[in-house]
């Protein structure tokens, strides 16, 4: 139990940090007055401009000292308050637009993990049974390509093949079509984003599971007679999960960066897309949000990572 | 654990399977030794493709900028042939030599980021791990903070709010890598902080600094400058990544602003080469430079569980 606290203690701790490094950086380095009126922000000799900064200043709550806005701002951001976007309208809130465009990197996400995995787990299973044979040397070579290939390069590359040579794949994404069809169109980027992923999962997994195979255990269930096959997924799949599961809730975080590249490529209009976008218009309230979510995502992945860890491993909870 | 026991099961004894287990310094350790054939192609690789990208402009190929139009009844973009390498772009421009020009950008990206990585998070890997203590927390600390932003999250964020140019961009990816190599450089460190030869330094007098300079650094310095390599290529990649978010150096060409160039839909179309030309370049580069730092990494037995 103590051990739970101190990791849930631990991942507060760095969502608090984080934010204010984020927030920090975001007000120190970008001129938020200058977002919100554009070049009347820089002509403050001009009294018709005084007033609309004075005003703008109070409504963004800009005449604050650092930390008060922070703190307010934290406040708002965990009761589920974004902020206004930093535009002349400050339309929409930026909870409306991340609740719009949130789950369209999520499904992305979610749809490119499962195919990593779908592909991973039989792909490692085959070249551990025939581990330093002539498939498992060519399965080797194969994943060992894949991790070398960049997501902007698999995704032009897969863009270019299957949506433009053969067509199989529409090329751009709908927000306005319906759900089914947005989901066919987010399989291409999800494949982009799963090759790679499922050539890293094969590559540790295989090394476990052989590491697996010599085990006593194993030896012992070959001589009882149990066949090959049930030792592989009944004796030896679930001993060699551990790394597995902690790489795929660290690679999570590295995919999102991916997603949002692939996004751009595609045209998704999810996190990524938006993140750009408002990164051209120093818009920090849409910034920050995003940075936030993807990071609270990533912390708390992690935290479950640990409980999943202790479930497949139960002498982790032991000790 | 085990791995001393049951080799009986079918499987042969996998190197690599040996590497998870233990730094051993066994008869496979010899075979290890070796670097094989491969390694010197790949390094072979950087090396012409460093010099190709340091002597750009005394290389008899075109500038970036240059255009060269060919006579009817050809229109550009070009299809690679012997006056285009690797074809051309809408503009008649030189694929070939943007791709070396872009080399020159991508390459000092990637050894400018990982080196400033080295040099910050070697450095703190080694106080925290040869002091331990309240240093040893607060750098680990840091080392966390820095790992839980999603990286390529980080890079968006320090280049949207800088001017990006070739030092900023570096400097970006510089500071990612530094979690990632200090805490290598840590584990290391701890692994060689109570050996004898330590020991017996401190016993004759050394000093803190004579110690970690004559005794540990050369120790961590080759396990980092195996992740280095892995590290380099990892920066290339990003590079790329900012460049298709518009984050990019913005003077010049780099690997990734080529790509991007040759990514349109349109392009794609009319002119794949636009695009695969510089993706082909910037895949064996990646594909060698893991490769060289793969090898040295099992040549050196740097455990994986520490990177």
């Amino acid at each position: 139990m103590n051990y739970w606290l101190q990791r849930v203690g631990m991942a507060v701790l760095l969502l608090l940090t984080v934010s204010a490094l984020t927030f920090g950086a975001m007000n120190v380095l970008g001129d938020p007055l200058f977002n919100i009126l554009g070049p009347a922000a820089a002509d403050v000799n001009n009294p018709a401009n005084a007033e609309k900064i004075a005003a703008a200043r109070a409504e963004y709550n800009l005449d604050d000292p650092l930390p008060v806005r922070y703190v307010k701002w934290l406040g708002d951001f965990v009761t589920g308050d974004m902020g206004v976007q930093f535009s002349s309208t400050g339309q929409p809130p930026v909870t409306n637009l991340i609740q719009e465009r949130l789950p369209r990197t999520l499904t992305l996400l979610v749809m490119a993990q499962a195919f990593a995995v779908v592909l991973a787990v039989p792909w490692a299973l085959f070249s551990a049974s025939k581990a330093n044979k002539t498939p498992d040397k060519v399965s080797t070579l194969a994943s060992f390509a894949m991790i070398a290939l960049p997501a902007f390069a698999l995704a032009v590359i897969l863009k270019y093949l299957l949506a433009i040579k053969l067509g199989w794949f529409p090329l751009a994404y709908r927000a306005s079509d319906s759900f089914p069809k947005r989901l066919w169109q987010t399989v291409l980027p999800a494949l982009t984003i799963a090759l790679p992923a499922a050539a890293v999962y094969q590559r540790l997994l295989r090394t476990d599971l052989i590491t697996t195979l010599q085990e006593d255990f194993i030896l012992m269930a070959r001589s009882k007679g149990v066949s090959r096959r049930d030792v592989l997924y009944k004796h030896a799949l679930r001993p060699s999960l551990f790394s597995f599961v902690t790489v795929f809730g660290i690679n999570t975080g590295a995919l999102i960066g991916g997603a949002f590249v692939v996004e751009k490529i595609f045209l998704i209009p999810g996190l990524g897309l938006t993140i750009v976008e408002s990164i051209a218009r120093e818009d920090f309230p849409v910034v920050l949000a995003i940075v936030m979510i993807v990071t609270a995502a990533f912390v708390v992945l992690n935290v479950l990572i640990d409980v999943l860890y202790s479930l497949i491993d139960p002498r982790v909870r032991a000790s | 654990m085990s791995a001393a026991f049951g080799t009986g099961t079918g499987a042969p004894p996998v190197v690599e399977a040996a590497d998870a287990m233990a730094p051993s310094a066994t008869t496979e350790g010899v075979l290890r030794r070796r670097l094989g054939w491969m390694f010197w192609i790949a390094l072979a690789w950087i090396v012409v493709l460093s010099l190709a990208a340091i002597l750009a402009p005394w290389l008899p190929i075109r500038g970036i900028e240059e255009k060269r139009i060919l006579p009817p009844p050809d229109f550009p973009p070009y299809s690679p042939s012997g006056d285009f390498w690797f074809g051309s772009d809408t503009l008649a421009r030189d694929i070939f030599a943007r791709t070396i020009y872009g080399a020159r950008v991508s390459l000092v990206v990637g050894f400018a980021a990982i080196g400033f990585g080295m040099i910050v998070g070697g450095s703190l890997g080694i106080i925290a791990g040869y002091f331990r203590g309240l240093a040893d927390r607060l750098i680990s600390f840091v080392f966390i903070i820095a790992l839980s932003f999603p990286s390529l999250v980080l890079a968006i964020l320090i280049t949207s709010l800088v001017n990006r140019s070739l030092f900023t961009v570096s400097a970006t990816l510089g500071v990612l890598a530094i979690a990632p190599v200090g805490r290598l450089a840590r584990a290391t460190t701890i692994q060689y902080a109570d050996r004898e030869f330590v020991v017996a330094a401190r016993t004759i007098g050394a000093s803190h600094t004579r110690i970690i300079v004559r005794e540990l650094l050369p120790n961590v310095v080759i396990p980092m400058g195996a992740l280095g390599l892995l590290g380099m290529a990892v920066a290339i990649v990003a590079e790329g990544s900012l460049a298709f978010l518009g984050l990019s150096v913005e003077d010049g060409v780099t690997w990734g602003k080529v790509i991007v160039d040759g990514a349109g839909s349109r392009e794609l179309q009319e002119a794949p080469w636009m695009a695969f030309s510089p993706i082909l370049m910037l895949f064996i580069t990646v594909l060698a430079l893991n490769y060289c730092g793969d090898r040295l990494r099992a040549h050196f037995d740097v455990k994986e569980i520490s990177l």
